[in-house]
């Protein structure tokens, strides 16, 4: 036991080493790019998680909180002229509140229902963005350019950094995270041991969105521009879906795993075929297919042999409104009007 | 404004006509079937752009080729359901959880292949139809109908009529139902479940396509069509209740008068969020749909 | 004698033209094994659903430790010092066995140290401790209703619902857990069980509680209850 312990803490401290020295010795201005957007990937991945691998609640509408955060950092930076920091700021207090106000009625659906709930949310926004005049319209946002590939990478590496040990802490060492996959197997079950996962999901759901709001808010500043596709589109769910899905959920190293390896496909694949674009849509679509079927629980979780994975993906996209109290079979001979619940033992 | 009143009744009826199309075949899918096919979007992206192309390469209406866009894709669908059925059964897990993702990435590549092939652009689909309309004058009321939309809401309820046709008096639709009900029952008493699956599948994606033709021709169409009516669909079947066809009118016609309310009287650019609200207070109040008839 | 620890009045619960408990009313005292037995479909599992929280009565009022308890959720109900298991039952099938009854000891103990400790406390009641890295998922179905009490226990209950927790067991696993039964009535918690089998109920029940198509038919000691013609008759026809 004390080998294992000991070879993670190495791992761990390599690992570290090696972040922090990256951006001080790199010059190269591509590389220290993909630094900077691996780590942009590794904090959705995880963020996203959060709430599906950890709770089972697919958020196909994730991507939404890093546009609000994208959003609301550049208006306060460019129109309102307060500095970078506390623009920042405020883009991740604008995502947590979209969280609070979205997530308490949002997250009482269950299974497809929220994923459908969350894309079509996604998608209202996207169409809002569009015409509204404070976000510029089809035209986005640009930002005055700082170009300092060296400052981004740091400041990514901070902030999903944290984001990282925090949630490290939370989930894998502290109760949370325990009482999250409680309510991932059995959220009726888990109301009768204490557990109180109305509560417990919007604390959830407002943490995941709060790394994503300022991934956004820094995204936007090291991009100079932000428009509605390219920050509340489909793409920026899509992409985070696959890699955590990929690298295995109800973990952490997981979706890391699956953002790093997805971004360096992407950034490869992108520099050998033109139109890449679209040809990424299929392989997205392909993957997430596949995954499903053939690697639900990820890489990591094969590796580990963890079942997380399935697990959270059977309760994310079930259509049963599920309930652990259904109305009782009456005695034969009554008669009495047929219940409406779900269809036998089956999902869907 | 009161004057446009009628317009925008008359608009949300024609609209919802269209979703109409798009939903029935939807919702009889998820019934028989129990999958939620994400991809329906792009069935319907699909078969514009063969009308498309079929229009551009013999000249001819487009409408004339109605039928054979639904041949083609019935064939389509025909052969694509036993994948789907493949995916589903698997020992892994959850048939609809499978079907769902697994159409997940069939749509995503869809629209991949699509803005590939077919590029970004965004076409119209050319017809006679197109031409006219005709406009009425009642008083201050004033009502202008495009022809091709009431061509559209005909189609609706020609197919909606056909379809309830085929379920109600035919052995067929008998076989459907019953495999809709109890599948295991329905085997039991001789139904060929696979045959009844696939005869299904092929119509949903048959009629599905046909109606992108229309689509094409009312609205317009280009590759990244597809997740906007997904939307529509998902909205009209769980607001009707999913698997309950005679719901689907209904929803169908009231997403058309919100939108087209939205259209004529509010910022458009409101639209999808107002659909999402109700779709979400319907969730929350009444999962099962509006008639509580769902599954 | 004291206040009862529980008491229903006049309770009812319709679901739409259904009506699946009819008027019940009964006391349970501290410190008793109350045994609720009626015919399949009389609403015993209802009952366990109104009293835990999970659905509150159309009419009538339960009360918990003189307190009012109609409306309270299931995870107020548990920090009140209400207990359940439920009849098909529900283990957090991904956790480890230890981290089933953890997430449960957090309520009593809310520090992931003590939470664990006291789970493993729980896990050598149960005579489970050798099992408690394993994944529930694995264990038999013994193993899952004895984690099942687990769960309920490491709430430190006044009062616990115990649903059809011998049923299904085979006669040497069913003693050993009637055994665990009395063991927890010893340590104080009073005990509130719906099962179908007879000898179980009847031998370790200080009172019997008898509902019949939602209804309450009949109530007292096991052997008056036994002999009672109403209860004779709810059971006769029955394949037992």
């Amino acid at each position: 036991m004390p080998d294992t312990v000991w070879k993670k803490r190495v791992v761990v401290a390599g690992l570290t080493a090696f972040l922090l020295a990256f951006p001080l010795l790199v010059r190269d201005a591509f590389l220290l790019r993909l630094f900077t957007e691996a780590l942009m990937w590794v904090g959705l991945a995880i963020t996203w998680d959060l709430i599906a691998g950890y709770i089972g609640y697919l958020n196909f509408g994730h991507g939404v909180f890093f546009g609000f955060g994208a959003y609301a950092t550049t208006i306060f930076f460019t129109k309102v002229n307060l500095p970078f920091w506390p623009s920042l700021a405020v883009g991740g207090g604008v995502a947590a509140l979209a969280a609070l106000v979205i997530g308490w009625p949002v997250l009482r659906l269950r299974g497809a229902y929220f994923a459908i709930a969350t894309w079509a949310f996604g998608r209202a926004i996207m169409q809002l963005a569009l015409v509204l005049d404070v976000t510029g319209g089809p035209d986005g946002l640009r930002l005055p350019p700082f170009l300092n590939p060296h400052f981004f990478a740091y400041v990514m590496l901070a902030l999903v950094g944290a984001t990282y040990v925090v949630l490290w802490v939370l989930l894998e060492r502290a109760p949370f995270g325990l009482k999250l996959k409680a309510i991932r197997e059995d959220e009726s079950g888990s109301l009768a041991i204490g557990l109180n996962p109305a509560k417990l999901k919007l604390q959830a759901f407002i943490l995941s969105a709060v790394p994503a709001g300022l991934i956004g808010g820094v995204y936007a500043y090291w991009i100079t521009f932000i428009d509605p596709s390219s920050v509340f589109g489909d793409l920026v769910t899509d992409q985070a879906v696959v890699m955590a899905v990929f690298g295995g959920l109800g973990t952490l190293i997981g979706p890391a795993i699956g953002a790093v390896f997805f971004l360096t496909f992407k950034t490869y694949f992108w520099a050998y075929l033109s139109d890449f674009q679209v040809l990424y849509l299929i392989i997205l679509g392909v993957a997430i297919a596949a995954c499903v079927v053939f690697l639900p629980d990820g890489i990591w979780g094969a590796v580990t042999r963890r079942q997380e994975g399935r697990r959270a993906l059977r309760k994310g996209l079930s259509l049963n409104q599920g309930e652990v109290v259904q109305p009782p079979q009456p005695p034969a001979g009554t008669s009495t009007r047929t219940p409406v619940r779900h269809k036998g033992g089956e999902e869907g | 404004m009161l004057t446009l009143l009628p317009q925008a009744i008359i608009d949300g009826l024609l609209l919802g006509g269209i979703y109409l199309t798009v939903s029935i075949g939807f919702s009889l899918a998820y019934g028989v079937l129990h999958i939620i096919d994400f991809a329906v979007g792009e069935w319907i992206m699909l078969g514009a752009f063969l009308g498309l192309y079929l229009t551009a390469w013999t000249g001819w209406d487009a409408m004339f080729f109605l039928p054979a866009v639904f041949a083609v894709f019935a064939v389509v669908g025909w052969f694509t359901q036993p994948l789907i059925q493949r995916v589903t059964s698997g020992a892994k897990g959850r048939p609809v959880l499978m079907a769902l993702v697994f159409t997940f990435g069939l749509a995503l590549t869809f629209r991949g292949s699509a803005q590939t092939v077919f590029g970004i652009f965004t076409h119209s689909l050319p017809t006679e139809l197109a031409a006219g309309s005709w406009y009425w004058e009642l008083g201050p009321f004033m009502v202008t109908i495009p022809v091709v939309r009431l061509a559209g809401l005909l189609y609706a309820l020609a197919i909606t009529v056909g379809l309830t046709y085929l379920l109600k008096h035919t052995d067929l639709g008998l076989a459907i139902r019953a495999v809709a009900q109890h599948k295991d029952a329905a085997g039991l008493m001789g139904v060929n479940i696979r045959r009844t699956n696939s005869v299904v599948y092929s119509l949903y994606v048959g009629i599905s396509a046909m109606t992108g033709v229309f689509i094409g021709a009312i609205i317009s169409l280009n590759a990244a069509m597809g997740p906007d009516l997904s939307l529509f669909a998902f909205f009209v079947v769980v607001l009707a209740g999913m698997g309950y066809l005679p719901g689907v009118p209904w929803a169908s016609f009231l997403l058309g008068l919100i939108q087209s309310f939205f259209l004529i009287f509010f910022n458009p650019g409101w639209t999808l969020l107002a659909v999402f609200t109700v779709l979400f207070l319907i969730l929350l109040i009444s999962p099962t749909g509006l008639f509580r008839k769902g599954v | 004698m004291a206040e009862p620890i529980l008491r229903l009045r006049e309770v009812s619960k319709a679901f739409g033209g259904l009506k699946a408990v009819n008027h019940v009313s009964f006391d349970v005292s501290e410190g008793e094994i109350v045994g609720l037995i009626g015919p399949n479909g009389a609403g015993k599992t209802t009952v366990f659903n109104l009293i835990s929280g999970y659905n509150p009565p159309t009419e009538g009022s339960i009360s918990f430790k003189g307190q009012e308890i109609n409306r309270r959720k299931p995870y107020e109900l548990a920090a009140m010092g209400i207990g359940r298991t439920f009849q098909i039952v529900k283990p957090f099938a991904g956790l480890s066995v230890l981290d089933n009854v953890t997430v449960a000891s957090y309520l009593r103990y809310p520090k992931q140290r003590d939470a664990r400790r006291k789970a493993r406390e729980v896990l050598e009641f149960l005579g489970m401790g050798d099992r408690a890295e394993m994944p529930a998922a694995g264990l038999t179905l013994s193993g899952r209703k004895r984690l099942e009490i687990g769960k309920a226990l490491a709430l430190e209950p006044k009062l616990i619902l115990l649903d059809e927790v011998v049923a299904g067991l085979n006669p040497t696993e069913a003693d050993q857990t009637v055994q665990l039964i009395l063991s927890i009535r010893d340590s104080g918690v009073t005990t509130l069980i719906v099962e179908h089998i007879m000898r179980v109920i009847m031998g370790i029940s200080h009172r019997v509680v008898v509902l019949n198509y939602g209804s309450l038919i009949a109530q007292g000691a096991p052997e008056e209850v036994a002999r009672d013609p109403q209860v004779i008759e709810a059971y006769l026809g029955e394949a037992k």
